[in-house]
């Protein structure tokens, strides 16, 4: 039985995010900058990585989406 | 001229330096969001994403250190070690003094024999580290 995220869950959530965010551009840099093949092997890794960490807290938040209350709790 | 305009932005090793240095910082930020969560679905998303991002760590620092792109600190000196296990020893001696004064004799009977008193530097018998 899935019960509604709290307030502070939903900030994490979005922190990271942004945080993934940041860091999926940055990798990409890397990746396209690069002239040392072990390096730039492992920024296109952690793209991928970083966008499924991205995917899966959106994937949270729409799960949550539907049993939120609509208006605040006592 | 666009290649060359890339590159002269930030070094390779500056990038992966702000990588890391990011990774670090979000290790503790989803090892904390676990710990504040109250959902178990979202709890076992902050510790699957703690696990993951400490892996990614990992693989950039070892990279960067065959790379010579990392400077590691610099190794303890053996009487720094020394110290610290003699100053340890004795506070796990006076810890569990306190623990048997309180929680009374049979608690720790195990391994908290007068022989293991005496020698301190002695690992105690029937309890296994966790570093091994």
């Amino acid at each position: 039985m899935m019960q509604p995220m709290t307030a502070k869950e939903l900030e994490y959530i979005a922190d990271s995010m942004s945080n993934e965010d940041l860091l999926i551009k940055q990798c990409t840099a890397l990746a396209a900058t690069a002239t040392t093949p072990a390096l730039k092997n492992l920024a296109r890794q952690f793209v991928q990585t970083h966008q499924q960490h991205y995917d899966s807290l959106m994937h949270a938040l729409q799960h949550h989406q539907q049993m939120a209350p609509t208006q605040p709790q006592q | 001229m666009y290649q060359q305009q890339q590159q002269s932005m930030l070094s390779e090793e500056d990038l992966a330096s702000t990588i890391i240095s990011d990774l670090k910082r979000i290790v503790r930020e989803y090892a904390t969001a676990t710990t504040e969560s109250t959902c178990p679905d979202i709890r076992q998303l902050f510790t699957k994403l703690t696990d993951s991002t400490m892996k990614m760590q990992g693989q950039m620092f070892e990279t960067m250190q065959q790379n010579n792109m990392y400077n590691a600190s610099s190794p303890a000196l053996r009487q720094e070690l020394d110290k610290q296990v003699k100053q340890y020893q004795q506070t796990k001696q006076k810890t569990m003094q306190f623990v048997q004064q309180n929680l009374g004799q049979q608690q720790h009977q195990t391994f908290y024999t007068p022989a293991m008193q005496q020698q301190s530097a002695q690992h105690q018998q029937g309890q296994q580290p966790y570093y091994m």
